[in-house]
């Protein structure tokens, strides 16, 4: 017998109407049951959701989010109302938290490593054999050879972190990976100010923009995002944002006018800006601040600044910054802020300087719509930005650990290995003694680690944080577990890096420590304790009881009449800013500027790990999953690159390859490579029918960092993270990049088939 | 029909009709399962042999005359009514372990469950697709409220005399008609985003 097409049409037809119809109206084995659970405590009712507030450890803006409980399982993350940084809204990097929780990759328990140091192999062991081998290790060492690095770690746990490393004789470092050391410092000398600024973008009229991709990554993007929003549409009239950038970032594709620069200029063009302010607008400056900042030459002192004198330099045009100028002048409230790639450079905190000098020009200190301060934290010996180590200092340790001068390091919540790759942080540490890490996944430090000593997720653990910057008044956002430690196995499981500090302490010997607490909890509700004693904000309470439900219900404790001392400020002299950028490559071996920016989620690379975060859309490739490179569109043309061709990238410091993106929404000469990717370790985690790929971190993309030169401002010595020179070279491979833009009208490079709708029969 | 023989009409005939046959029998079920309680979904077998009567039953039936409430503890409260933790059963049955060879048998199982610290997995008796939602409370608070009735005896207007059943099954269709005949008899709203939300 022969089956025609149509018999065949027909058995298909009813095979699938079978199968539809068996099996979709079948119910799910599941949704078939319902469960006596085994216990259930009164405040938690099947089918009841139940909401806690906590604060989120996502990225550093220390914002105040609420989860969606049932049963005891975490559902959803949210914005806290109630709170005055994340006011109800959150980041794509909040809500992946709930992926940190239930992560397949997580360390379940405490491990020692039974391999060579870095092969990954270790055998689990208990709690009890952690700490015993911890506390005998510690005691063998010389203290003044064992240092710490976590990342910058603010409240309480930052408190027990610097109590438990001073007692012990150690030393503490904090790792930041696309450093703020520049702009800490503007802060601290130009405005004498330990914590960040306020931006008040919300009452300004013009807000000049150098770099800082606020509405994106930079610093509190969900408190700027609102502010934006407010600049935007909250008022009668609408605010005037103007970037200036070498890269078209999220924040330049919502300004009203975007414009690159040649990268380092951006200080020359501040300067610039004065000059014309000074010549052409002199009744809108604050002449006190004139006077001050030219030594009373006024316009003169910066007469080498003239825009038709730095016009070619810089990239701008001459009519540009006199209009910028004139614009600023125009506007009642004008704000000038700088940051991003704008201070990685070698001259980074001079042209920062610059850029927030205009402020005092334009009488923007301490005015609406201009820079505010923020009130020191309520809790005492919170500093966390003291101890954040400059990129000259990571460099002296990786220095001191080949040279076998470092005993023992602890790391918490900072990953080394990734984020120093360029200056071979893991290569070094094969002359380190001891490496322990607390780390709650397998990342690159922790898989060099000799033991593991697994931490909490913050949605299990207790703490508390001091957003940096602030909203401008006082503000304390408390954490606590929102549900059970999703690994507690007997003996085994996760324990919070706080209660193990405590619980070292114990061990080493207890007094010289001033570690009185017997748990985090405790330390966190002594802190509460501080603030209750304050007797004002926004919970106050004379039982102590009363005051820490409430503290804990609303998320935190706030206050907002509390603004500190606006500081009488001195601004600086605007002639001894004047710096060039230096580059490490020559031009012409080399003829693109390299940018590296932050992803919008996976930032510097702790996000690497979470699915939602690696599918995220960047907001302005609507790429995922790969390192791309934004090249110019012209520059690509010339060279022959189409998109999804892979390039190698090449600096003086080494190669990392990338999927070609071209846009003409590129300065000519910059390559832009977003962070986080590129991982050896990290997501781990298998998929596919026969788990031969990983889902997400591992093995995917490239590490950016790693090809970074490492040039450092030289006043900081913080990482001029964008002053490298690369040259690119074909590989000859190309693979579709994983994107959603484009897909009308289809774009396909030459010799490769549209699915459909091409309509064109040449192919 | 003329080159055909007996044989094959005959055969032709029976598959005819056994044809009817199966597609009566599809009819039944569909007609069954559209319009009211289906008849596969009735009584399933649980994991313990709870008796309601036992429970719920009143004392002059042998029973101990519980509230539904007693147990069912949301079902004032919110949408779900709940079934009640194995710890919730613990706190009479670790005094209480049965009378009979029985009752002492399924016990024993509420026990294990307890001590090992497992959930019991019941077979859903009564279940409303996932695009209807049916909240317990208001419809118990308008009949307790506007009819002076016991919360207990409002449950029996759906879930018929559970307290009777040794097995409980499903009685009422519970299929959009039924909820829609009763929100018009008792003038309740039926907007379809009343339950279609």
């Amino acid at each position: 017998m022969t089956t025609t097409r149509r018999d065949f049409l027909k058995w298909s037809g009813v095979g699938a109407l079978g199968t539809v119809v068996f099996v979709g109206c079948g119910i799910p084995e599941e949704e078939l049951l319902i469960q006596s659970p085994a216990t259930m405590p009164e405040n938690m009712v099947s089918g009841l959701e139940a909401w806690y507030a906590t604060s989120c450890a996502q990225c550093g803006a220390g914002e105040g989010v609420i989860v969606r409980i049932i049963e005891g399982r975490a559902i959803k993350i949210e914005g806290n109302t109630d709170h005055p940084v994340s006011r109800g809204k959150t980041s794509v990097r909040c809500q992946a938290g709930l992926q940190a929780l239930y992560n397949p990759d997580r360390v379940d328990g405490p491990m020692k490593r039974t391999g060579e140091r870095g092969s990954g192999d270790f055998m689990p062991i208990t709690w009890n054999q952690a700490l015993d081998e911890l506390t005998a290790g510690l005691q063998s060492q010389d203290p003044s050879s064992v240092t710490m690095i976590t990342d910058p770690m603010r409240g309480t746990l930052g408190k027990i972190a610097k109590r438990f490393m001073n007692g012990y004789g150690g030393s503490h470092m904090a790792l930041e990976s696309m450093e703020n050391t520049v702009l800490r410092r503007v802060s601290r000398e130009l405005f004498q100010q330990d914590q960040l600024p306020v931006f008040e973008i919300e009452k300004a009229d013009y807000v000049l923009n150098f770099g800082a991709d606020f509405l994106s990554t930079w610093l509190s993007p969900v408190q700027y995002s609102r502010a934006y929003g407010q600049f935007r549409q909250g008022r009668n009239h609408r605010g005037t944002l103007v970037q200036l950038e070498p890269r078209m970032s999220m924040t330049a594709a919502n300004a009203d006018k975007w414009h690159y620069l040649n990268p380092g200029t951006e200080g020359t063009v501040a300067l610039s800006i004065a000059y014309v302010l000074m010549s052409d607008s002199a009744d809108r400056l604050d002449p006190a601040a004139v006077d001050a900042m030219t030594g009373g030459a006024g316009a003169q002192a910066l007469s080498a600044f003239a825009p038709e004198s730095v016009a070619g330099n810089t990239g701008l045009s001459a009519e540009y910054i006199r209009k910028i100028a004139h614009d600023l002048a125009a506007s009642q409230h004008s704000l000038v802020i700088g940051g991003g790639s704008a201070a990685a450079h070698t001259n980074g905190l001079a042209s920062m300087k610059a850029i927030y000098s205009l402020n005092f020009l334009l009488d923007s200190i301490n005015k609406d719509g201009g820079i505010k301060f923020n009130p020191s934290s309520p809790l005492s010996e919170e500093d966390a930005a003291s101890d954040v180590a400059a990129f000259a200092d990571w460099e002296d340790l990786r220095n001191r650990m080949s040279g076998g001068q470092v005993g023992a390091l602890l790391v918490h919540g900072a990953n080394p290995a990734y984020t120093l790759e360029s200056i071979d942080f893991a290569a070094a540490a094969n002359g380190v003694g001891t490496i322990v890490s607390f780390a709650s996944f397998m990342d690159e430090t922790a898989a060099l680690a000799d033991l593991i000593l697994p931490d909490h997720t913050y949605l299990e653990s207790w703490g508390d944080d001091v957003p940096n910057p602030g909203p401008g008044y006082q503000v304390v956002t408390f954490q606590q577990p929102v549900v059970f430690p999703f690994h507690q196995e007997g003996g085994r499981g996760t324990r919070a890096f706080g209660d193990v500090l405590l619980d070292l302490a114990r061990r080493l010997g207890g007094t010289g420590f001033n570690l009185p607490w017997p748990t985090m909890k405790d330390a966190v509700r002594a802190s509460a304790q501080e603030l209750q004693g304050l007797n004002r904000g926004s919970v106050r309470a004379a039982d102590f009881e009363a005051f820490w439900i409430s503290a804990l219900q609303r998320g935190g404790w706030w206050d907002e009449s509390f603004k500190g001392d606006q500081p009488a400020v001195s601004p600086p002299s605007l002639a001894e800013l004047a710096a060039n950028p230096d580059f490490s490559g020559g031009m012409g071996e080399y003829p693109f500027y390299l940018i590296p920016f932050q992803s919008n989620s996976i930032t510097d690379g702790r996000g690497a790990n979470l699915p939602w975060l690696q599918a995220a859309p960047d907001p302005m490739t609507t790429a995922t999953w790969e390192t791309w490179v934004e090249i110019n569109q012209r520059r690509a043309d010339e060279l022959d690159i189409k998109e999804g061709d892979i390039l190698d990238i090449q600096s003086p410091s080494g190669t990392i390859r990338a999927l070609a993106y071209p846009t003409p929404a590129a300065h000519p000469d910059v390559l832009s490579i977003p962070t986080g990717l590129g991982h050896t370790h990290y997501g781990n985690y298998k998929i596919g029918p026969d788990l031969s790929r990983t889902l997400v971190a591992k093995d995917r993309g490239s590490n950016v960092m790693s090809i970074v030169s490492p040039l450092k401002d030289g006043q900081t010595n913080a990482l001029a993270w964008s002053a490298t020179r690369v040259r690119i070279s074909k590989t000859g491979e190309w693979v579709r990049l994983p994107k959603f833009e484009g897909a009308v009208p289809p774009q396909f490079p030459d010799g490769l088939f549209p699915l459909y709708g091409r309509g064109d029969a040449t192919h | 029909m003329r080159n055909t023989s007996p044989i094959v009409f005959i055969a032709a005939s029976i598959i005819a009709l056994g044809g009817l046959g199966v597609t009566a029998v599809v009819a039944f079920f569909v007609l069954n399962a559209w319009f009211g309680v289906s008849v596969l979904a009735q009584a399933p077998d649980q994991p313990i042999d709870f008796p309601h009567t036992v429970h719920a039953g009143t004392v002059e039936e042998g029973g101990i005359g519980l509230d539904c409430t007693f147990c069912h503890r949301n079902v004032t409260d919110g949408a779900a009514a709940t079934v009640p933790s194995v710890q919730q059963c613990m706190f009479c049955h670790s005094q209480i372990t049965g009378t009979t060879a029985q009752a002492e048998r399924e016990i024993a199982k509420l026990t294990a469950a307890s001590e090992a610290g497992d959930p019991i997995n019941w077979k859903r008796v009564h279940r409303l697709p996932d695009h209807v939602e049916f909240v317990h409370d208001a419809h118990i608070r308008y009949f307790a409220e506007q009819n002076g009735v016991e919360a207990s005896a409002v449950c029996s207007t759906c879930h018929g005399d559970v307290a009777s059943m040794t097995k409980v099954k499903q009685v009422r269709a519970l299929k959009m008609g039924d909820c829609v005949d009763c929100h018009r008899e008792y003038s309740a709203p039926t907007d379809c985003t009343i339950c279609h939300r």
